[in-house]
């Protein structure tokens, strides 16, 4: 893949998608005002799992693996969602949401590091099991805190996603391109037992980079009831797959060892454009297709899932791994 | 001959540690009985617990022993839910089509067999991870039920209901007996067959099996197959014991507890040791951890999380096990 594919075969996306929902863009004004109305709304739609898909980048350059980012996420929100609303919210629950979302991921960290269970098999385990708590903790019912907190909405839209997003991609992103850091991880990725030898505190930044995910989950969690407003134990089922996937697109390599945060960054919006676009064009299927153009989505996810790999490790082949950031 | 050589590391007795795994089992099966038995309430009886384990634990148990094989090499296959599911949608289609319910069966375990085929060729073709590729099929597989349900029935209701007494289903009328056929079949194949110890042999170092002639790539094909096998009839008994088949929940988390099972039976997750006698004694012990949960009166949300607690401990146990001898060979 060239360094210009992620972004044409976005602009192609969105152009054939504007095209099939048949908005009429006479004028220049019109096209400003659509394109600012629909990229606002792409941001915000993308906050968590454009956090969680950070996260995963990380993990994955370090040839582990993270299933259970969808069910942090959603465990989090909803230990959030059982506190009392009011400007109290504040000063409880998002400490208390970020402290456990830490807590999570320090504890995939530790089964992986310490314990060294392999990466996908721990995270199976805890998904389920964080999953299993959210229903232990919520049972059936729907809680809906968060738009009578003070402030809290600001966090769904588009400012303070944008807020979150850059401070999270363009201030994580700058320290982590020069920093230290970023080689041991990678290093980790490329050769472990070299990585060990060579001094790298291994266990140890296993344990970091798992935190972060926790943490970034417990951030995605904010921005996913902000804007949802409400939480119950089986929201963001499947979210993993799709935070996987986009950071394959983006050119992270799933042995480890290579890892592009602009490349996650596009591959997030070329997920979610498509999902969008999915759904604006739901009425076209039930018109033209026996079966609900939303079940595509799954197909779409593997066929992505095991093209984007394919295509990463052919262009190994080739003798050509250009490692970016 | 080098065959024979790499046939007879891995052959012999059960390894010492395994040995060990197999009888802490037991021992932890007769203890979990004996809470039962404990907390048993007047109105049911000990016996009743003894006659239900045998088809409850069926499904899990045929698809370990065929995860087993596939584990056995190396590799892994964490799309089984999705199979199963899609399993289901075909069994649920040909019912709803009215054909004779013996194809219904054959087709329901056919379709399970052959996508886990699929699944040990795609590795195969692409030479990507089988981790990578089983989790595209988790989802694929997923959708790939749900699509099949929708376009071959009108106006899907999103579940099938089954006739079942017009059917005579096999896993309602005799899962015991498929249980049964299906154990003393792979227990005995592993005394005696070499194919079993041949995927050991993959798993454990895969350079000296392609050096003793043996193509790896087509030791892996046969593990999927073999491992397809057991899936089909697992997938038969576990579609036929639900009242309704819906493609787009039905075996979520099955693919744990069946990785659960076999790892609790002393199998390496990496590969290259285990055995099928531990693999049913493991998904007996994790039935009759579930068994004993409900006699305590623990909530089924609770028990989920307790379940799933038990099973990464004893996977983090192994692992932790292993590690030692890990870092041992890494500084050979």
């Amino acid at each position: 893949m060239k360094r210009w594919t992620l972004p044409a075969l976005l602009l192609v996306e969105i152009a054939l998608f504007t095209w099939i929902s048949g908005v009429r863009l006479d004028s220049g004004g019109a096209a400003w005002t659509y394109f600012r109305g629909y990229f606002a709304d792409l941001l915000a739609q993308s906050a968590p799992a454009l956090l969680l898909a950070l996260g995963m980048t990380l993990v994955i350059s370090t040839a582990g693996i993270d299933l259970s980012v969808a069910s942090q996420t959603a465990l989090v929100a909803c230990v959030m969602s059982t506190f009392s609303e009011g400007q109290r919210f504040w000063a409880t629950a998002v400490p208390i949401g970020m402290l456990l979302g830490i807590g999570l991921g320090l504890t995939n960290g530790w089964l992986i590091g310490r314990l060294d269970v392999p990466p996908i098999i721990a995270t199976l385990g805890t998904m389920i099991l964080y999953r299993g708590l959210c229903f232990a903790w919520l049972g059936e019912a729907e809680n809906s805190p968060f738009l009578s907190v003070p402030g809290y909405e600001f966090l769904g839209e588009f400012w303070g996603t944008l807020a979150l997003i850059t401070l999270a991609f363009l201030g994580f992103g700058t320290w982590f391109q020069n920093s230290r850091w970023r080689r041991e991880v990678l290093m980790m990725g490329g050769n472990r037992v070299a990585a060990r030898y060579a001094g790298v505190p291994v266990t140890r930044r296993t344990l970091e980079v798992y935190g972060i995910v926790g943490f970034l989950a417990s951030i995605a969690a904010l921005t996913f009831t902000a804007r949802n407003g409400s939480v119950s134990a089986s929201s963001l089922t499947g979210m993993e797959l799709r935070v996987i996937v986009a950071v394959v697109l983006g050119g992270t390599r799933v042995q480890g060892g290579m890892a592009s945060l602009p490349g996650t960054f596009l591959g997030v919006l070329i997920l979610a454009v498509l999902d969008e676009g999915l759904r604006g064009a739901s009425r076209w299927g039930e018109e033209h297709l026996p079966f609900k153009l939303s079940h595509l989505q799954f197909v779409l996810l593997g066929l992505l899932l095991v093209a984007g790999v394919w295509l990463n490790s052919r262009r190994e082949a080739q003798g050509t791994p250009k490692p970016r950031s | 001959m080098p065959l024979s050589v790499l046939l007879r590391a891995s052959h012999g007795r059960l390894s010492r540690s395994l040995g060990q795994r197999l009888l802490l089992l037991a021992l932890g099966i007769v203890v979990l009985l004996g809470l039962i038995g404990i907390c048993l309430k007047p109105g049911s009886s000990f016996a009743e617990v003894l006659k239900r384990a045998g088809p409850n634990v069926a499904p899990t148990l045929i698809a370990g022993l065929g995860m087993t094989c596939i584990i056995y090499t190396g590799a892994i296959d964490l799309s089984i839910a999705s199979i199963v599911a899609v399993a289901g949608s075909v069994f649920g289609i040909a019912v709803h089509r009215g054909l004779p319910p013996s194809i219904c069966f054959f087709a329901c375990s056919l379709t399970a067999a052959g996508l886990s085929t699929f699944n040990g060729w795609t590795i195969r073709a692409t030479r990507l991870p089988p981790i990578i590729v089983t989790l595209a099929g988790l989802a694929l597989y997923r959708g790939l039920a749900l699509i099949l349900a929708d376009s071959a029935v009108p106006s899907f209701p999103g579940y099938f209901s089954i006739p079942g007494e017009a059917l005579h289903l096999p896993g309602k009328v005799y899962p015991g007996w498929l249980l049964l056929g299906a154990v003393l079949v792979a227990v005995g194949w592993e005394w005696s067959a070499r194919t079993p110890r041949i995927w050991q042999a993959l798993g454990s170092n895969e350079e000296a099996v392609r050096l003793a002639g043996i193509a790896p790539s087509r030791v892996l094909q046969s593990a999927f197959l073999v491992g397809g096998l057991f899936l089909g009839l697992a997938s038969l008994i576990y579609v036929t014991r639900v009242t309704s088949i819906e493609p787009s929940r039905l075996a979520l988390g099955f693919e744990l507890s069946v990785i659960g099972a076999v790892v609790l039976g002393g199998t390496n997750i990496f590969g290259g040791e285990g055995s099928f006698l531990g693999t049913i004694l493991g998904a007996f012990f994790l039935h009759f951890v579930g068994e004993a949960l409900i006699f305590a009166d623990i909530s089924a949300y609770w028990q989920e999380v307790i379940t799933g607690m038990v099973i990464l401990s004893v996977i983090g146990a192994d692992c932790a096990m292993h590690r030692k001898r890990k870092r041992m060979e890494e500084l050979a």
